[in-house]
């Protein structure tokens, strides 16, 4: 078993967020208010500096960061994702493990609040099976999943958020927030199984 | 149309929040990052602290009922958007008691996301929180979305019953459920004839014709599905009543009345209308044992009104004549039946 490199995983992420900012404002636009790629990237930048300038975990930063500063729903919500894999990266377990618990308690509480479920065409869709491949396979599994996730929401209508407002019209290219997902297990993945040939959840046409 | 009288260019919220604090300053104190406000007094059998918030555009909901009887802390969003969890957060770890947080939340996605993270981080702070949710609009129900009923007038009933409830020192799980009974036992109908004054152009949100009216109309501005040919005072309440006393689950026929300004609409024209509300009830063999009359929960300066109606079970009414010293509920809410001159 490695050490699993948490500021890693968080610079290596906030690059693929830069890279990713034109393909996530063109898919939040074409359901959303657009601001996705903005507040994914924004937030990214900003947690680099709060775990720069602070003496916490990146995956801490992060939480605090999208909790307190991202706007839009989304940012919020993923910040109790990252609170919750930054408890159980804190417990001792070892970081698999660990980045499952934490993964599985983040989406509960996605859940609770935003009571989006599989197939709402939300960040769930990628969310939940990355979860359940964490826990029965590894870090490339959990990504392969979460990507499989996004892409399948491109055959989805929204049930939640502003997206529900126009229908039919949202199908054809997957939900923004579970391309983020799939972007942070794909970097995940990257960062803990370096050998590993994971394929990236970006489309690439406009990135 | 003349502007609104906002002290300066940009969000108007802030400046008012100040001066409702400096106003109040007996009763509640202001904390400006993450803006939130706290009660200064509360009652010492109190085990749960209450916590509510929402857009602003609503005054005096929900800072106007702050204090010893109702909440103990608010978070105010900007005009009609819902607050930011870390607001909500704040305004609940300053409410707290020994058994925790309730929060109550009317039924918007917005305001259930934001209550609902901060729900999360209080819990793994380890403060215990259940949330009520207000969705007492009766134009709002249908069975084909998942939204449900939004969540207007009948907020300052629950926040009344749930203070005097929560000061007799029960618990969160019995509060929640109280709660929720108070909310289940209300509906509400709001009508327009006015829009708002739109922040951002200075006009009418929507335009109506004179002789028009917004028949089940939101208090953010949001259209009713029914523009209606504007009928007589009496019959547009008999109408209202109709529906509004249909639309009530079974229960007793005690009932609690707001007959609500939406913000542009006088105490003499709400007066009036309560009046006819009574008697209509009345007809309708309801007995009106608690009334608000005033400007409770508006949509800035819409003209129009709501009205909701309570049904009040018998271990519930000491809950409503409980004083509550807070800036905006009226003080003297017990039923007149026991004259002394």
């Amino acid at each position: 078993m490695t050490t699993f490199d948490q500021e890693a995983v968080l610079r290596r992420f906030a690059r693929a967020a830069e890279d990713a900012h034109a393909e996530l404002t063109e898919l939040d636009q074409r359901s959303g208010d657009g601001d996705f790629g903005d507040n994914l990237r924004g937030g990214l930048r900003a947690a680099v500096q709060r775990f720069e300038d602070g003496s916490g975990g990146a995956f801490d930063a992060l939480g605090e960061v999208f909790l307190d500063e991202v706007g839009g729903t989304s940012g919020p919500l993923l910040g109790l994702l990252f609170t919750e894999i930054a408890h159980a990266l804190a417990s001792g377990t070892d970081p698999l493990t660990a980045f499952g618990e934490g993964t599985r308690a983040g989406l509960a509480a996605i859940q609770r609040v935003g009571e989006a479920r599989v197939g709402d065409r939300t960040l769930v869709d990628a969310l939940s099976p990355a979860a359940d491949a964490l826990v029965g396979g590894g870090w490339a599994e959990a990504a392969a999943a979460a990507k499989e996730g996004a892409d399948l929401t491109s055959g989805l209508r929204a049930r939640m958020g502003r997206a529900s407002y126009v229908g039919e019209r949202v199908k054809g290219a997957p939900d923004p927030g579970a391309v983020g997902i799939a972007l942070l297990f794909w970097v995940a993945a990257t960062v803990a199984e370096p050998d590993a040939s994971v394929p990236s959840p970006l489309s690439g046409v406009t990135g | 149309m003349a502007p609104p009288l906002h002290p300066a260019d940009g969000d108007p919220v802030p400046p008012a929040l100040r001066g409702f604090a400096k106003a109040h300053a007996d009763l509640v104190r202001l904390h400006e990052d993450p803006a939130h406000l706290v009660a200064r007094h509360r009652d010492p059998a109190r085990r749960v602290g209450l916590v509510s918030g929402g857009g602003s555009g609503h005054e005096p909901m929900h800072a106007g009922f702050l204090g010893r009887g109702m909440l103990d802390a608010v978070a105010p969003g900007k005009v009609f958007a819902s607050p930011h969890n870390k607001q909500v957060l704040a305004a609940s770890r300053h409410a707290a008691g020994p058994d925790g947080v309730l929060h109550v939340v009317k039924n918007y996605t917005g305001d259930r996301i934001n209550f609902g993270i901060a729900a999360e981080r209080l819990r793994l702070e380890g403060i215990e929180v259940r949330r009520v949710l207000v969705d007492d609009d009766l134009a709002t129900e249908s069975d084909e979305t998942a939204t449900g009923r939004r969540g207007t007038g009948a907020t300052v009933v629950v926040e009344k019953l749930l203070g005097a409830a929560a000061d007799t020192g029960l618990g969160l799980d019995d509060l929640a459920a109280l709660g929720a009974e108070f909310a289940g036992a209300s509906r509400s109908l709001a009508v327009a004839t006015r829009a708002q004054t739109s922040m951002h152009t200075g006009r009418p949100s929507f335009a109506l014709e004179d002789g028009e009216l917004e028949y089940g109309v939101g208090i953010h501005g949001e259209r009713a599905q029914r523009t209606i040919s504007r009928p007589p005072a009496e019959e547009l309440v008999d109408r209202m009543l109709d529906e509004v006393v249909a639309g009530l689950p079974a229960g007793p026929d005690e009932v609690v009345v707001v007959v609500n300004g939406l913000g542009g609409t006088t105490l003499l024209e709400l007066y009036g209308l309560h009046d006819l509300v009574s008697d209509g009830l009345a007809r309708r063999g309801l007995d009106v044992v608690g009334a608000l009359v005033g400007t409770f929960v508006p949509a800035l300066d819409m003209a129009g009104f709501s009205l909701t109606l309570t049904r009040l079970r018998p271990s519930w009414k000491p809950w409503w004549t409980a004083p509550a010293i807070t800036p905006a509920f009226p003080r003297s809410t017990a039923p007149t039946t026991e004259e002394t001159r």
